[in-house]
């Protein structure tokens, strides 16, 4: 069976789909084109005319929302409470003040960056002083769909709503097309639904999703769920001589600092996989057992470039996993 | 074999005929529910490798899966990944 691929930019990343019924491609991509528009307009971060934009500027205020981006705080308040706090959306002041202020494309294109203030200048003692608030400061009603941050709470649902699109896309293209298969992968973090191709969805495992598929690397094969890959080598930039990435340490306010700079994980949903991969780039060692005790699949990638493959994650040199 | 009255037949249909209408009555039922979920679920619309590597493995025993889609914990999926190979419709996942 010959697998349909439409591949484009949308959300500062790449976006493919793919479809086991090469004449459902069309129809799967507008589907999934739909819910990135609507997911842009809900929850991006550098959109002045967002939903979450204007949420982030109306401290203190009850503000209704919408149902996706009610869907979407559901998941990042749920992530952060089933991560102890390891993913946390309130970290939004926190990663502007590193830098990560505006689109990527922008970040990486400016010249350095204002170097971080210096250790124990006035500047630094401010920064240091400033804590993200955490995930139990939003004041959020399901129900009813209102908001209320308090001030100084600054919402960021990059990590986990760019998964939660890719999962919601796959459906919505599955919905649309009806029968078969869809594969949605949103800048590496992966969603499918229906029915897969024989022997399951291929996916090369790489620090950086645009590698391309057909390099060398591993690549595993998987019939349903969620896969997603987090690391601190990519979404890179520097302030002075200091290197800084986008995977924020709500305990420390700063980028994570830990053993692995690049996590994967297979979970039912590619939302689950996110919260997992990202909550073991931020756990560091502790992330072993953690992913151990939920039985996800893992493969992490210490700094040093040893791997480690978790649980049932299949090693690629045949020792029984 | 026993044989039956007309009235016992007619009764027999009948009873046939709403069991036929209770059972596609539920389906239909099932179906619209189902379909309600997956519309809820969906609220936004009304309508590499590493360089110089050595690995390590790490098991654990997992003699069992789950389908649940309990919000009480990160879900792990049904079947596990295996080893595969690149070719057509291959994606690559990778940080972003």
């Amino acid at each position: 069976m010959a697998i349909a691929v439409k591949s484009w930019k949308a959300l500062g990343t790449s976006v493919h789909v793919l479809a086991t019924d090469a004449g459902e491609l069309a129809t799967a991509t507008t589907a999934v084109s739909e819910v990135l528009e609507d997911v842009d307009t809900a929850y991006s971060r550098f959109r002045d005319d967002s939903e979450l934009t204007r949420l982030n500027a109306s401290p203190g205020r009850s503000v209704r929302v919408s149902p996706l981006l009610a869907t979407a705080i559901d998941a990042a308040q749920r992530a952060a409470r089933l991560t102890d706090g390891a993913v946390d959306p309130t970290i939004g002041h926190a990663i502007r003040v590193a830098g990560y202020d505006d689109d990527f494309s922008r970040v990486a294109a400016r010249d350095p960056q204002p170097a971080l203030p210096q250790k124990g200048s006035e500047n630094d003692l401010k920064l240091r002083a400033w804590r993200v608030p955490g995930w139990q400061a939003i004041r959020f009603d399901r129900r009813s769909r209102t908001v209320l941050l308090p001030a100084g709470v600054e919402l960021d649902l990059g990590s986990t709503g760019k998964a939660l699109a890719a999962d919601l896309a796959a459906r919505a293209a599955l919905v649309a097309v009806g029968v078969g298969g869809v594969l949605v992968s949103l800048g590496g973090d992966i969603a499918m639904a229906g029915t897969p191709p024989l022997g399951g969805w291929r996916i090369h495992i790489a620090e950086d999703s645009r590698v391309r598929p057909d390099g060398d690397g591993e690549v595993i094969c998987v019939p349903a769920g969620g896969v997603a890959t987090s690391s601190t080598t990519v979404r890179r930039w520097t302030r002075g001589a200091v290197v800084l990435h986008h995977i924020i340490d709500p305990q420390t306010s700063l980028p994570a600092s830990g053993p692995f700079r690049t996590v994967t994980v297979a979970a039912a949903t590619c939302l689950d996989a996110n919260i997992a991969s990202t909550a073991a780039i931020v756990r560091g060692e502790a992330a072993i057992d953690w992913l151990l005790s939920r039985r996800l699949p893992a493969r992490l990638v210490e700094n040093d470039g040893t791997i480690h493959y978790i649980g049932r994650w299949p090693d690629p040199s045949g020792v029984a996993a | 074999m026993k044989s039956f009255t007309p009235t016992q037949r007619d009764r027999g249909l009948e009873r046939l005929r709403r069991l036929t209408f209770g059972a596609t009555a539920g389906a239909l039922v099932a179906v619209a529910g189902v379909g309600y979920l997956a519309a809820a679920s969906y609220a936004g619309k009304s309508s590499a490798t590493a360089a110089n590597t050595t690995s390590t493995t790490t098991t654990t025993t997992d003699s069992s899966s789950s389908s649940t889609s309990s919000t009480n914990s990160v879900q792990p999926s049904t079947q596990a990944p295996t080893t595969g190979s690149s070719g057509s419709g291959t994606v690559t996942s990778g940080g972003s």
